[in-house]
């Protein structure tokens, strides 16, 4: 099933100012949707789309108190829609929109809805570095950092679930829907791709009490670690609550930023996620800090070594 | 202010319903939390019980309590703890508490915490 990722997740929050001001600076940009609703997106147009969580049009919402209520995937074209409806029929109700899209429950209750994607093929060069022994990537006099340089979510990367039945759920994405596991941690739980899609995951699944079912956090790509690292910095100074990083992943190998969010939920900066086919073996290694990441960072304020020797103040 | 004590703030700093965030010394690992409730004052450390070693709570500075100001939210998985004993009532850590800090007034309003606060960052079980 050619199946791509998450095109848009859909939360019905408490704080609705507060969420568009943190989407707004996060990076996103906000398109109004209608009278309730606005869809925050990323640069090839996947993103977060936010209603009061009062809001009818909204599918219903989860029974614990997590924000998420639907997974909006993209497909490749209707045939993938026509065969994902084929299989979803045989066990239960599907509803076929105006649009074409499909809306439905996984096996564990999570709403979801798939169409034939909306997301923008984006053309940008990814970060570029020099290094001895190859070729340069910048030319001459093209400088890698700038004041005032670009440091915008470029695509809604990956969805991260507390779930509390993992067997079930991964029946329903492997079996059912086509995804492949690429690695596990045990313990946690395991990273899927599907079809559509060579990053290492466009979703991670971890075990819980059946009590915090929901969105765990969700994360956007960015064009390479500095990129991640600026627009990270950026949020930070604007009062944002760092919660986990920045760091690397040993899974993915992804760069990681996560910052708190009024949505309930982390908001992850990711960069330059392993690409995998069909050929890849999963790895397995325990749940940890050792396993979580290659290294752990932690923002501070700028500082520079300056002043006497005697730590005088030079001034 | 007595011996032992960290000054965070003046009691009219933190209106009523609000919430603010102090660090008791500059480099101390997690931020104090005082609210506001009724003219009485609660302070918790800023550390989720919900991760061991705890987690920071708000999603901006001072962003510490729900939509509608009536609990204590932590935004990195939306627990909410009541703000009068700090016990989680929904959410991940259903049945934990949050460290409560004992507060100290001065007559003149100043509002202060044990010196240890400083370099506590986890949650006492």
């Amino acid at each position: 099933m050619r199946i791509i990722g998450p095109d848009y997740l859909v939360f019905g929050v408490d704080d609705l100012e507060g969420s568009k001001t943190y989407l707004k600076d996060f990076g996103l940009k906000p398109v109004q949707l209608d009278d309730t609703g606005w869809l925050y997106e990323a640069l090839d147009g996947t993103g977060v789309i936010i209603r009061p969580k009062s809001d009818p049009s909204l599918p219903a919402p989860l029974e614990t108190k997590n924000m998420l209520r639907q997974q909006i995937y993209g497909v490749e074209d209707a045939g993938a829609l026509d065969e994902i409806e084929a299989e979803m029929s045989k066990d239960r109700r599907v509803t076929r929109l105006s649009d074409g899209s499909l809306e439905f429950k996984d096996d564990l209750g999570f709403e979801l809805r798939f169409q034939v994607t909306i997301r923008r093929e984006l053309s940008m060069p990814a970060e570029k570095i020099n290094a001895p022994g190859a070729p340069a990537q910048r030319a001459p006099n093209e400088l890698g950092v700038t004041d005032d340089m670009a440091a915008l979510p470029r695509s809604l990367s990956h969805v991260v679930l507390f779930v509390p039945d993992m067997d079930k759920v991964v029946r329903f994405f492997c079996d059912r829907l086509g995804f492949v596991v690429t690695d596990v941690l045990t313990g946690a739980g395991p990273f899927l791709r599907p079809q559509a899609n060579d990053d290492h995951h466009t979703h991670f699944f971890i075990r819980t009490p059946a009590y915090m079912q929901g969105c765990e956090h969700l994360a956007f790509h960015m064009g390479g670690p500095t990129e991640l690292m600026v627009a990270g910095d950026r949020f930070v100074r604007k009062g944002y609550q760092s919660f986990w990083g920045p760091g690397r992943h040993k899974f993915g190998s992804n760069w990681f930023w996560y910052f708190n969010s009024p949505l309930g939920v982390h908001f992850e900066y990711d960069a330059d996620m392993d690409k995998h086919d069909d050929s890849w073996v999963a790895r397995e290694a325990p749940n940890g800090p050792e396993a979580s990441q290659i290294f752990l960072l932690q923002w501070r304020e700028k500082w520079a070594p300056s002043g006497g020797p005697e730590g005088g103040s030079g001034a | 202010m007595s011996a032992g004590q960290l000054r965070l703030c003046h009691r009219d700093d933190i209106p009523e319903g609000a919430a603010r965030g102090f660090l008791p010394l500059p480099d101390a690992p997690r931020n104090v939390i005082v609210v506001n409730r009724g003219g009485q004052l609660h302070a918790y450390m800023d550390s989720c019980p919900h991760y061991r070693g705890g987690t920071p709570m708000a999603w901006r500075k001072d962003a510490y309590l729900d939509a509608e100001g009536a609990h204590i939210a932590c935004h990195a998985h939306g627990a909410l703890f009541d703000i009068e004993t700090g016990a989680c009532v929904s959410g991940p850590c259903l049945g934990r508490k949050l460290t409560r800090v004992p507060l100290s007034e001065a007559p003149d309003g100043s509002i202060s915490v044990p010196a240890q606060v400083a370099g506590r960052a986890a949650r006492e079980s």
